[in-house]
């Protein structure tokens, strides 16, 4: 239940996005020869729920599905859309057609090759709205699916889609699954990943098995242990006890001092996702960009980030990747300026003590509410009353998502490295994240214009433009990445492959088990 | 023999009950299922296909018809976030659960009642105060404080126990026994507080009466006393109190599983009620009320057999 | 009288009072800034000169809050079990004395009731009602309500089926009579009691409950709260949570001692 992550995003960050920080114990373990074989016990933060790879829209299941599943593209570490279980690819000039080469002699964990019939149809199931597929809107401009021959895909669109190969680099849309294997995949899902499924205990462990096909080469370990444990307390126990040889998500507070842990491995990166101050422009206050903007000057960033993560990240003004051609490096967050604040308040027509706000978080992640209780000590000071009405994560969900029944919120999304995906569903007018009700006709005219840009220098000019105009009117308040955190013992090796670029999901193709 | 016919017509007529507010409670809750499957990823336009491949679109009085006709026929439908058949789930969670129960209530008890005995031998002594002392700790406290502590200390700092996780006593029964014992002992603590109060009371009253006189005047030690006659008339009402204590055992389980991930009804419980999982709810909620209300009716008949003076309605 | 002053008595009252005093004192004698007040250079600091009884997750003086959270904490308590009480005595007390169909009924429902998990009643309420702390309170109470009335009910049975009683019975006593003479005062220690044992519990439901954002919401201090807060801190700094722990332990320990002895004094079975 509690730091579940529900949201996954499209795909990865790019480039060396993920900046990593590991400690290792002081008698390093030089990583030597990889040894084969070993089942690697993982404990898992959440609950893998359903294992249906176009169903689920769980952080939690994407990570276990991503080592049973390999989509057809994918990302590198620059968030470049890489060959995947496609050996090549080629986009078409007028953006209306995709032609995919299938890599030949790709095996799924039943022994069948794959072949073009099986992409149609993955690709079919995945926009049928019958599936209920979380993605499907990928698919809404594909006008047809064509399979000249076994190894040939091609995709015809109505019309351009700029961001539409780089959907498809994430299992969410472009998961390649056995023909027909539909109905099934909710209880025994079936990829070409390199592990196969094995069980599922609910709520208990996900077993995996070495797939030996796996196109890539099969794997070092024989098997991986997926263990349940949402608590954290118990599962940093399991880790330091040995029954477990890996865990993601540690505790915030902890994380430094396990890096001094001789012990244990500790593993960061960044960013996992961005988390920003929400103000509701349905709520007559914060129409006036003043009071946006003033309400962005009470609060210390950098100071919120300590409190409430300890540290564990790293300060933005713009959600794009740190590192991606589209992030905005010109621009700085407003600096805490309280008196300031009150004088802009007072300019808005909102003296001290004339305004009461209350401020929704949700217990789903803890850090939001230790956030809101240092918001409420600046804003007093800037004479305005901040209460806080914890919300468990269906209520959020309920309240503030859908019937965007809030005045203040905070949330966090799982860096959408697609700037599309990114810009236009959360601040396009009509974008499905819409939640605070944003109609900013500049951000619209960008964000519009920008998909159907296929000039990448120009693409990337335009969501910088997108940046700035987010910050100059104060839509949202950007506050910072966090960090991914996992434990693992010394002898886990390959540890650096594990994170996928997305900075969320886990894949243990290449980790071995030292002897 | 009628009393017994009654309970059972009563029990039936409860279940019924149970049902009912089970179902009202159960959709009066906002925010549904197919919201908590896409999380922020939701929107109308999809929503509106998961909820309607989940049949949450048909009138309330359909559903609940479904619901019931479905238990009786024994398909209890299938979970909407694990998309298992539920009850396959039971199955498997309630024996979990019932390991645990029975654990813990045999460790309250093998506490709790030498502790009462104690207490109420030395009664308004120093030996009260501190039987009374300790048995409140358990109370005084949260379950997930004392599920804490137990995995700290015999987990970690002794590395006795393991500190999570659930195994099939049907498959491995000592590596079942091992992973239940903790959460036991923390859920025992719980309980020791109302069973050693109960036993105080209780032996205080019996000790204070004619019999143990007689038996204390016929020159038995007072061992046998206090034991034999003193706790023998004393075992009915504790083992009452006991059983009525199942509910509240129900209710802590959904903590301590949770911070075990001990996946027995408890857990399945918390995970329906936060996920919305409409039909999963229902089964839970509707299967642990109806086993503590059989429980309540077995004690009250075992009461019926342990002291008949007392007429009942 | 004289049984307070044994040491189970002395040591109940003077808890009692200690904590009432607190209670009542602490949001009047100390600036209620100080309790929110966060010393971000001192987070989860063990107790020291600067801070008695050490810091919390956030820097805030846990000696301050949690004698500021004794007020929030002792008032839910009270309130819940005083609605459980004006709702469980009568309801336990009729059932009890009339007996028969009325008892069966009205024991049903009760049992009905009971055999639902409270953190169910708890997320209905919220839902129902809207979760902010008055609604949280009743929901306390109402979820304690059943058991407080099997009790009763039983006692009710039992004073009922008392020679003497059944004689005034007899004399043509009206049942209202029976009720306010008769039962009321032999079942009252057993009130006592339950009640004392019913606060200890609803300081905890509310802890309880905190974790799925009712009751107090934060950065008020309750006892609950804090307790709940330091649930991932336990292992790195426990003495966030055994600070409000002790607290509610010795509330407990105090109320379940003055009510024990409580009801030796009123009990005339306990002669």
């Amino acid at each position: 239940m509690k730091r579940r992550e529900f949201l996954r995003t499209s795909t990865a960050l790019v480039s060396s996005t993920l900046l990593f920080s590991t400690a290792l114990p002081f008698a390093a373990m030089a990583e030597g020869e990889p040894v084969k074989g070993g089942t690697l016990i993982w404990g898992h933060s959440e609950t893998t729920q359903n294992l249906d790879m176009h169903q689920t829209g769980t952080a939690s299941s994407g990570r276990v599905l991503q080592n049973i599943h390999s989509s057809i593209v994918t990302v590198d570490a620059n968030l470049n859309v890489i060959p995947n279980l496609a050996e090549s690819f080629e986009v078409a000039p007028d953006g209306l057609t995709y032609t995919f080469k299938l890599r030949p002699g790709v095996k799924f964990h039943n022994g069948a090759t794959m072949t073009s019939a099986d992409v149609k149809y993955s690709f079919e199931r995945c926009k049928d709205p019958a599936t209920g597929a979380v993605n499907f809107e990928v698919f809404n401009n594909v006008a047809a699916i064509e399979t000249p021959d076994d190894l040939t895909v091609v995709i015809k669109m109505s019309a351009v889609n700029a961001p539409f190969l780089s959907r498809l680099s994430e299992n969410g849309a472009g998961v390649i699954m056995p023909k027909d294997s539909g109905p099934t995949q909710g209880t025994n899902p079936m990829g070409a990943g390199p592990f196969k499924f094995v069980s599922y205990e609910v709520g208990t462990v996900v077993k995996m098995a070495r797939h030996d096909d796996y196109w890539e080469g099969p794997s070092y370990l024989d098997a991986v242990e997926a263990r349940e444990i949402t608590e954290p307390t118990t599962r940093l126990t399991g880790l330091r006890t040995g029954e477990l040889h890996m865990i993601n998500d540690i505790p915030l507070d902890q994380v430094e001092d396990l890096k001094k842990d001789a012990s244990l491995q500790i593993k960061t990166w960044f960013p996992l996702n961005f988390d920003f101050v929400n103000m509701n422009h349905t709520y007559e206050p914060f129409q006036n960009p003043k009071v946006r903007i003033a309400f962005d000057m009470i609060i210390d960033k950098e100071a919120l980030m300590q409190g409430a993560l300890w540290g564990q990240g790293a300060t933005t003004a713009s959600p794009s990747f740190p590192t991606s051609a589209n992030y905005n490096k010109d621009l700085k967050q407003r600096p805490q300026d309280i008196a300031g604040a009150k004088a802009m308040l007072a300019e808005a027509g909102y003296p001290e003590g004339s305004l009461k706000i209350v401020f929704k978080a949700t217990t789903n992640y803890p850090y939001h509410i230790e956030a809101a209780q240092i918001l409420v000590e600046w804003f007093k000071q800037a004479g305005v009353e901040l209460t806080i009405e914890q919300l468990t994560w269906a209520d959020w969900l309920s309240q503030c998502w859908v019937n965007k029944d809030y005045q203040m919120t905070m949330m966090n999304f799982f860096t959408l490295w697609e700037p599309d995906f990114l810009y236009f569903s959360v601040w396009n007018s009509t974008g499905a994240f819409n939640y605070r009700a944003i109609k900013d006709q500049v951000i619209d005219d960008l964000t519009a214009k920008a998909r159907i840009t296929v000039d990448d220098a120009a693409r990337a000019d335009l969501y910088k433009q997108v940046q700035q105009q987010i910050w100059d009117q104060s839509h949202d308040i950007l506050l910072w990445f966090r960090n991914g955190t996992i434990g693992a013992q010394p002898k886990v090796m390959g540890l650096d492959t594990v994170v996928h670029p997305n900075g969320s999901n886990l894949n243990f193709h290449k980790v071995w088990i030292a002897a | 023999m009628t009393y017994v016919l009654n309970r059972l017509l009563s029990l039936i007529l409860t279940l019924f009950l149970i049902s009912l507010i089970t179902f009202a409670v159960t959709n009066i809750l906002p925010g549904d299922v197919a919201m908590m499957i896409m999380g922020t990823q939701s929107n109308p336009e999809a929503l509106a296909g998961l909820r309607q491949s989940l049949g949450l679109n048909d009138p309330l009085l359909v559903q609940y018809g479904h619901w019931i006709g479905g238990m009786l026929t024994g398909d209890w439908g299938n979970s909407l976030i694990f998309k298992k058949p539920i009850a396959e789930l039971l199955g498997q969670k309630m024996m979990a659960s019932a390991l645990i129960v029975v654990m813990s209530m045999t460790f309250a008890l093998a506490a709790a009642v030498p502790l009462g005995v104690w207490a109420a031998v030395h009664r308004d002594k120093w030996q009260d105060t501190t039987a009374s002392a300790t048995s409140l700790l358990g109370v005084s406290l949260p379950d997930f404080f004392w599920g804490i502590v137990m995995i700290l200390v015999f987990a970690r700092w002794l590395g006795w126990l393991p500190s999570s996780g659930y195994k099939d006593p049907a498959v491995d029964l000592l590596g079942a026994l091992r992973h239940a014992l903790l959460p036991s002992l923390a859920l025992g603590l719980g309980l020791m507080a109302h069973l050693t109060r109960m036993t105080r009371s209780t032996m205080t009253g019996i000790l204070g009466q004619e019999f143990i006189r007689v038996a204390r005047a016929k020159g038995l030690s007072e061992g046998t006393v206090v034991w034999r006659y003193g706790l023998a008339n004393a075992v009915g009402p504790v083992i009452t109190v006991a059983g009525l204590q199942i509910g509240y055992l129900f209710g802590s389980i959904i903590v301590m599983e949770s911070l075990f991930n001990f996946t027995g009804m408890g857990w399945l419980t918390y995970q329906a009620l936060l996920n919305r999982d409409v039909p999963l709810i229902q089964a839970t909620v509707f299967v642990i009320a109806a086993v503590v209300m059989i429980v309540n009716l077995i004690v009250d008949l075992l009461y019926l057999v342990i002291d008949p003076r007392i007429r009942l309605g | 009288m004289r049984k307070f002053l044994t040491p189970k008595g002395l040591i109940g009252l003077v808890l009692v009072a200690l904590i009432a005093l607190v209670g009542i004192l602490a949001p009047v004698l100390l600036d209620p800034a100080l309790a929110t007040k966060m010393y971000m250079t001192a987070r989860l600091q063990p107790p020291s000169a600067a801070h008695l009884l050490g810091t919390d997750q956030l820097g805030r003086d846990l000696a301050v809050r949690v004698l500021m959270g004794a007020r929030t904490s002792l008032e839910i308590a009270v309130v819940a079990v005083v609605i459980s009480v004006l709702l469980g005595l009568p309801l336990g007390m009729i059932s009890g004395y009339a007996g028969g169909g009325v008892d069966n009924v009205l024991m049903r429902l009760v049992d009905t009731l009971l055999a639902f998990p409270a953190l169910l009643l708890a997320l209905t309420i919220s839902a129902v009602l809207g979760p902010n702390i008055q609604n949280t309170t009743i929901a306390i109470g109402v979820a304690f309500t059943p058991y407080l009335a099997r009790i009763i009910r039983g006692e009710a049975l039992r004073v009922a089926q008392m020679p003497y009683v059944e004689a005034a019975r007899a004399a043509g006593t009206t049942n209202l009579a029976m009720l306010g003479r008769h039962i009321l005062p032999n079942i009252l220690p057993v009130v006592i009691v339950q009640a004392t044992i019913s606060l200890a519990f609803a300081i905890l439901a509310e802890a309880g409950l905190s974790f799925l954002g009712l009751g107090t919401q934060p950065p008020a201090a309750s006892w609950g709260l804090m307790i709940q807060a330091s649930r991932d801190y336990l292992e790195k700094a426990p003495w966030t949570g055994l600070v409000p722990g002790a607290a509610v332990a010795l509330t407990v320990l105090g109320l379940n001692m003055f009510g024990d002895v409580l009801r030796d004094v009123l009990d005339p079975r306990s002669k």
